[in-house]
């Protein structure tokens, strides 16, 4: 979501500040770690992905003014994702005084993969074995004097989420290293290092690393070669490789890694003792297990899916809004706030303005507060346990079939479930799938059938007063829209699709103080995201309607809102709005509904458009920024005729075949 | 079984198939190899037959195109290799053996070729291994594959010795990850990927020769553990990934 650190990296870039780079795998802690240097909170989930952008924050670490990166979690320097690849350049283009390098205590075999090839770039560091305390419970113990003396650098033992051990680690940073430990690899290999090496210019790391990047078919260095060498040389280079390529049988991308894990294996195996397990970690490791079971998964899931709905459709939407909109605004703060304007600004019109139909305070604030908050809020929560819990990569072992339907597999899940967040930042994250047919497909998905917080919120009130059926064949349309509308783009759309390879978090219990923070941190995005958003809309309508345009618009969408969705003609002030934001567009069906005028056909037929509908302005923008502005344009041309096609067959299904709802 | 190797050798020129691949009658190709390749062939129609429950002389004579068929039969059955007396063709016991390890001979090759080199349809390549096969060498292979109780047609191989010492000791041997029962732990002997790039992403995950790997489950996706890291992966993934049980 929405509640990033500071991103004006680029100012900061060439600052004199002591700059500190967070590196290592996802999921480790380099986000956590980064809060805790610089009191900025960035989001932090049990999940690998969460970070897809560089972060920057500022802090004074011992006495000196520091710049703190935190970077998108990588398995190799040799990036194989849009996130990776933006660790990698950080490192390749942006010298940093210390790299620390985070790794997770009981992966360290993994970790240690990133600790050789910082090794080969030779840029000063130092190794931070984090979550030691989950490590302990498993029995894990490393001995870290030993493991600082075999790399050569500084290793501190921290629980970032705990505090804990950060004293030390401030002051491994005052000494950090490159590290003497260099990886051997075969003749003809370290031929073609030496060969490249040869080629290469001047650079922030060291050659023989760029070398080995190189070797290992990193396509995307590509564009880095090319601007820093002639292109000639960039072939000769490339020569060079095919010709040590043709001497193996296996890519000399895998027989590097797997020269580099033998002496990770090395170094473990002098500094890794195993002990008994604690039981701790057995609880969470069944249900992690019975999360993906091909059985009992689905109760599961369901029973998630069920709470979820609880909290947020029935107590959120019902219970707080009811309390909000009808006591807290109906009977205190609205009338208070008339009669305060009232006395204060004497012309009719600022009046109406303000608190009338259209009123500014009436309608948006009433809305943004009374009704989309509560929901927002209590979905927030929801949605931030379920991320810390790790259940959501989960997810992903359940549906991967279902997705390859669409030319996807499961780890797309992630983005389509951070949608359900907000699509906006959702479509950021698509950054974490590997092949662009990919991220096209999700980002159009997203844009087309995943409804955000703020609109599902408001959606599962609506829903909650329908009859089961009526939101199975809600729910039902929306994901045979959706199927349909992947499978076929993804015959369209040229490219192919990934292997499914998704790393699975351990089941962790929340941190309360975590998602309280992360809550707090979401709900402030949304009030300055939402509400001048609202306010905005507001001030459209009260103008068009004004100046008689609502009723224009009316006049000219009859045909479409009336005749063929089978909607009253004030539905249309619904979409209109809905440009804005879709979950404004939400709440104004919400309002029609709460006041009786929609049936349970007109709620679904209404419902089902605007869910399928255009993505907000901030989704928009950000797919134009993604995926450039022809594709987000083709799809939103797509997008609009479609949902309002599929509201219009919907509502003519639904009264051909008299289903009562 | 001895055998001329190098008269069947210095035909082998002349090799040519007279049995369409996945033979007309049922049949899988038979090899054809004059001499005494010409009885084991006889050896295996009776095999295969039998297999189907009518090991008949007519069905024998159907089933096989060599001209000299019956007089072939003739001379095993003079030489006490099988009795053409009953209703049905039966091999005495030296003729069983004999049948046996040629028709375990001939599945173990298809299945090599089938799982090692994903040649599908090796008939002929099959045909020239079932030939040059030492019983050692075929206990290796049979070990090197698993003791896989079937070829890719379906029809049980016969087990050698090899698969009863594999049963009573549980040796290690050399499976697709895919192969493992859930719970099971194995370690990675070799990979034999479809595409470099899946290669390198699992090697910079710790999927590599040497590492020991959990396989978890298998539904609804396959979900390994490394150390103590989980991955989903797809089963296509798991299928190139060789192990050997520990």
């Amino acid at each position: 979501m929405h509640d990033h650190g500071s991103k004006e990296g680029l100012s900061y870039r060439d600052s004199n500040l002591y700059k500190i780079l967070l590196i290592g795998n996802p999921n480790v802690g380099k986000s956590a770690l980064f809060g805790l240097l610089t009191g900025t909170y960035v989001t932090v989930s049990n999940y690998p992905g969460t970070t897809v952008e560089v972060t920057y924050g500022n802090a004074v670490l011992n006495k000196t003014r520091t710049l703190v990166i935190d970077t998108p979690g990588v398995n190799s320097l040799v990036p194989m994702s849009e996130d990776e690849k933006v660790t990698r350049d950080m490192l390749l283009s942006d010298r940093a005084d210390v790299v620390v390098q985070v790794a997770d205590t009981k992966n360290l075999r993994r970790g240690l993969l990133i600790t050789l090839q910082l090794a080969e770039m030779a840029v000063p560091f130092i190794l931070d074995l984090n979550m030691d305390d989950e490590a302990r419970s498993r029995g894990i113990i490393i001995n870290q004097e030993m493991l600082s003396q075999l790399l050569g650098v500084e290793v501190a033992k921290t629980v970032a989420i705990r505090r804990s051990g950060i004293d030390k680690l401030l002051k491994g940073i005052q000494h950090p290293r490159p590290s003497p430990v260099e990886v051997r690899y075969d003749d003809a290999i370290e031929g073609g290092i030496r060969d490249i090496s040869a080629l290469l210019p001047e650079a922030n790391i060291a050659r023989r690393a760029i070398a080995l990047m190189v070797l290992s078919g990193d396509e995307s260095l590509k564009g880095w070669l090319h601007a820093n060498i002639q292109d000639h040389i960039v072939v000769d280079i490339e020569k060079i490789r095919q010709e040590v390529q043709s001497k193996y049988n296996n890519s000399l991308g895998f027989l590097i890694n797997q020269r580099r894990i033998k002496k990770a294996d090395e170094i473990l195996a002098k500094v890794l003792s195993l002990h008994e397990a604690g039981q701790g970690s057995a609880i969470a490791f069944h249900i992690g297990r019975w999360s993906m079971h091909p059985v009992y998964g689905l109760p599961i899931l369901f029973t998630v899916l069920y709470v979820v709905y609880q909290f947020v459709g029935v107590f959120g939407a019902g219970t707080a809004v009811n309390f909000l909109e009808k006591t807290v605004f109906g009977e205190y703060l609205n009338p208070w706030m008339t009669k305060i304007v009232h006395f204060i600004v004497p012309v009719p019109l600022f009046q109406e303005l303000l608190i009338g139909d259209y009123g500014l305070f009436t309608m948006a604030v009433t809305y943004a507060i009374a009704i989309v908050l509560p929901i927002v809020g209590f979905f927030f929560i929801a949605f931030s346990l379920l991320e810390d819990s790790g259940y959501l990569p989960r997810l992903a072992v359940m549906v991967n079939k279902v997705f390859k339907i669409m030319g996807l597999n499961g780890k797309a899940v992630l983005p389509m479930i951070l949608g359900l967040g907000c699509d906006t930042m959702a479509t950021l994250t698509t950054r974490i799938l590997e092949t662009k047919k990919e991220r096209i497909l999700v980002t159009l998905l997203l844009a087309l059938g995943v409804p955000c917080s703020a609109q599902l919120g408001v959606i599962l009130g609506l829903v909650a007063g329908l009859s089961g059926l009526a939101t199975f064949i809600w729910l039902g349309t929306l994901v045979a829209m959706m199927l349909l509308v992947g499978y076929l783009a993804a015959k369209i759309i040229p490219g192919e699709p990934s292997d499914f390879v998704l790393e699975l978090p351990p089941i962790r219990v929340p941190q309360l103080s975590n998602i309280l923070v992360k809550t707090i941190a979401r709900v402030q995005w949304y009030l300055k995201e939402a509400v001048p958003l609202f306010i905005l809309g507001t001030f459209i309508l009260f103008v068009g309607h004004k100046v008689g345009a609502l009723a224009y618009i009316q006049t000219i969408t009859d045909p479409i809102v009336v005749n063929f969705l089978g909607l009253p003609s004030r539905a249309a002030e619904a979409f209109v709005i809905g440009f804005l934001r879709r979950d404004y567009g939400a709440a104004g069906l919400f309002m029609l509904s709460k006041e009786g005028l929609l049936d349970p056909t007109q709620i679904v037929v209404s419902l089902t458009v605007m869910t399928l509908f255009v993505p907000c302005i901030a989704n928009f923008f950000m797919m134009v920024k993604e995926r450039g502005m022809k594709t987000a344009l083709y799809m939103a041309a797509f997008i609009f005729p479609f949902a309002f096609c599929v509201g219009g067959a919907l509502n003519w299904v639904l009264r051909a075949l008299q289903i009562e709802l | 079984m001895t055998r001329d190797r190098e008269k069947g050798g210095s035909l082998m020129a002349e090799h040519k198939r007279i049995f369409g691949v996945e033979g007309q009658a049922g049949h899988p190709a038979l090899c054809v190899l004059p001499e005494v390749e010409k009885e084991d062939e006889l050896f295996e129609i009776i095999w295969t037959l039998r297999e189907e429950g009518k090991p008949t002389l007519e069905h024998i004579v159907q089933n096989c195109t060599l001209t000299e068929c019956e007089k072939i039969l003739k001379d095993l059955a003079t030489n006490g290799w099988i009795d053409l007396n009953g209703q049905t063709v039966e091999l005495l016991p030296k003729g069983e053996k004999r049948a046996r390890e040629l028709v375990r001979r001939h599945r173990l090759s298809l299945r090599m070729f089938y799982d090692l080199f994903a040649l599908d349809g090796a008939e002929a390549e099959a045909c020239k291994f079932e030939h040059i096969l030492s019983p050692e060498v075929t206990d290796s292979v049979c070990t090197l594959l698993g003791h896989p109780p079937n070829s890719p047609d379906g029809k049980p191989i016969p087990r050698g010795e090899c698969c009863a010492m594999f049963r009573q000791e549980m040796k290690p041997l050399v499976a697709p990850l895919a192969d493992l029962t859930p719970g099971e732990q194995a370690k990675i002997v070799f990979i034999t990927p479809e595409s470099h790039s899946r290669l390198d992403r699992l090697s910079a995950m710790g999927v590599v020769p040497g590492s020991v790997v959990k396989l978890h489950q298998k539904k609804p996706s396959y979900v390994i553990q490394l150390g103590e890291t989980l991955i989903a992966v797809d089963k296509d993934i798991t299928k190139e990934i060789f192990v050997k049980k520990i």
